[in-house]
This record gives structure tokens, sequence and C-alpha cells, in this order.
């Protein structure tokens, strides 16, 4: 499920590699809000009884930006493949709830004007108006550590999500502490 | 009336008529219940099997469109409207959210696949599911 208002993008892809998943597209960022998703790539566990058996957490797919994210993607790949095979959870749901991430009253806000702002993009059909900006504009200021506005946001606005914004993004965030989400599964240590 | 639209919880956005006239941003009655999911009984404002009272009615309707900015204070939703583009979004609050969360009951959810079908979490269930998140940028 690809949290991007570029149906394009994840069109072409999921195509060119050729997944056999279903791939959904969540412009809205419907899926986030639900399930407490703050950056990605992230998953999230549910069994066979509709039960949330692993909260969001980072979980990248390989270890390509293992230096920058500190997290040894085989931990996750392990856990995944032993609760698959044999049911067996890393978690109890204790655990489930206290490292799930819940949204601030700010963060709804903001999830919100991100609506309203691809909606304008919608209606006027030029993909970049002024009136989306200033929405996603007031999303940053409310929601000024959520990867999935902060850097969601930046090609939406034609910045580059890996230049200059982007790194400023980081060194805010870095900052702040590194708030998001709180599992850490295969953290490393630097 | 002008035209506008109207993001709801479930990220499908109908096009409604906006009154000029009354309330903060008051969709017609009919458009009120494509829009939200929700309508206006004697009862109250229902969903489903659930009905939430309404105390200040005039300050809810006119009889031909109802304010979703009161709408959203009745039913405890968050609002955040345009009214000079005439775009609403309705979403949860945050502590309604975290509740919901805490219940690890997973959300159904609805959304297009790459080829523009409509695909629910649901038609999945009776067996396990890993729900990944990613994106382009």
């Amino acid at each position: 499920m690809a949290l991007d208002a570029d149906e394009v993008a994840v069109r072409e892809w999921a195509t060119k590699e050729q997944l056999t998943m279903p791939v959904l597209i969540d412009k809205y960022h419907v899926v986030a809000d639900l399930y407490g998703i703050v950056n990605v790539p992230a998953a999230v566990w549910v069994d066979e009884n509709d039960r949330i058996v692993r909260p969001a957490d980072s979980t990248p797919g390989s270890d390509l930006f293992r230096d920058f994210s500190n997290v040894d993607s085989e931990v996750h790949h392990n856990l995944l493949r032993k609760w698959v095979r044999s049911g067996e959870r890393d978690l109890d749901d204790a655990r489930v709830r206290e490292f799930q991430v819940k949204p601030s009253p700010d963060v709804q806000l903001a999830r919100l004007h991100r609506r309203i702002a691809i909606a304008l993009r919608e209606r006027d059909q030029d993909g970049d108006s002024l009136a989306s900006r200033e929405h996603l504009t007031r999303a940053e200021e409310l929601a000024p550590l959520d990867w999935t506005i902060r850097r969601g946001n930046m090609p939406l606005v034609g910045v580059d999500p890996f230049g200059d914004e982007f790194f400023k993004f980081v060194g805010e965030w870095t900052n702040a502490g590194r708030p998001g989400f709180k599992l850490g599964t295969g953290r490393v240590k630097k | 009336m002008n035209q506008g639209r109207v993001v709801n919880q479930e990220g499908e956005t109908t096009v409604v008529d906006v009154a000029s006239n009354f309330g903060e941003f008051a969709v017609s009655l009919a458009d009120f219940a494509r829009a939200t999911g929700w309508q206006l009984k004697p009862e109250g404002l229902c969903i489903d099997e659930i009905c939430v009272p309404i105390r200040e009615a005039n300050r809810l309707t006119d009889g031909a469109s109802i304010d979703l900015v009161e709408f959203a204070r009745v039913t405890k939703q968050n609002i955040v409207f345009d009214r000079q583009r005439q775009v609403a979004a309705l979403g949860e609050r945050a502590d309604s959210r975290g509740d919901s969360m805490s219940s690890l009951l997973a959300p159904d959810f609805k959304l297009p696949d790459i080829h523009g079908r409509q695909v629910s979490f649901s038609d999945f269930n009776r067996r396990k599911r890993l729900l990944l998140a990613w994106s382009s940028w």
C-alpha cells in the first residue's frame, strides 16, 4: 500500500518490479491515519482474526540505507518468517499497545489539511495550485516531524526528496530526538 | 449554492452543493448522506445502528442543508475546511483514533489498486496479512 499522491510513479514501480502482492494507492493517507504510520517503509502484522499483532514500525526491505536508518533489515524479516510459519509472535498485546504511535491532535488536523491539498490538486488539475500549497504548508506547521507529511509533501511542491530541504528536515528531526516509531526493530548501534 | 468537495474519513471524495446562506460549510441534505454516510432522522444524526441526538437543530440544519462544522462538533469528528475553495475534509479526532488503535482490532479500508480496482483489506481476511506502507518519495 503506497502512501502516495503520485499514482503514475506507484504504478510504474510496481509494474517494473513485477510485484505479485496487491498494490493499493492511498493518496489521502487513510491507512497512515488508521494504523499510526508516520514514515515509510513500515509494516503492520494482522492475524487471521483481524487482530493487530505487531504495530507499525520501520521495516526496510534491504540494508541499502542502513548507514542512515541504523536498522538491520534481516531482524524484521526473520521475525516475520517465524510468525508466518509457526504463529509465534515477538510481542504480546500489552507490548503492541505500548509501541503503537498514537497521533497528537495537531497531527490529525495536519492529515486533513493534506487531504484538502490533494483534493484541490485533483480539482484544479494543474497539480500544484497556490491553494494546495497553502494547505500543505499548514500541514507541515502542524506536524513538522511526521515524515508522511514533511517528506511526503516534497515532490508535491517540486522539492527534491533527497535534496537540501530533505537534509534540513533530517537535521530538525535528529535534533528533536528522532521521534516517530517507538519499537525500533533491528536497530543497531553506530 | 456553489459546487464544492468533501473528503470523508474513508478518503472518498464527493462533489457537493455548498449553501451560500447557511452555516460555515453547509451541504444539501442529499449530498450530506452521500458524502458522509450519515443521515438526519427524527431521532438525530444516524449511521448504521447508531444515532446521536441533536440539541440545537437550528444550528445544524435550515431544512435544506446541513452544516458540516456543526455536524462534526455533534459527532465528535475533526473537520478542516476552506470556505473560499469550497473543500472540506472530515477525520477522526486524536483521542478516538488512539482508543480504536488500543482495541487492536485491525480496521478495514478500501483503496484502488494500481489497475484502478477497489480492494478492501477484508478481502483477505481469515489469513495472516502483512500491511506494508511504502512510497515513491
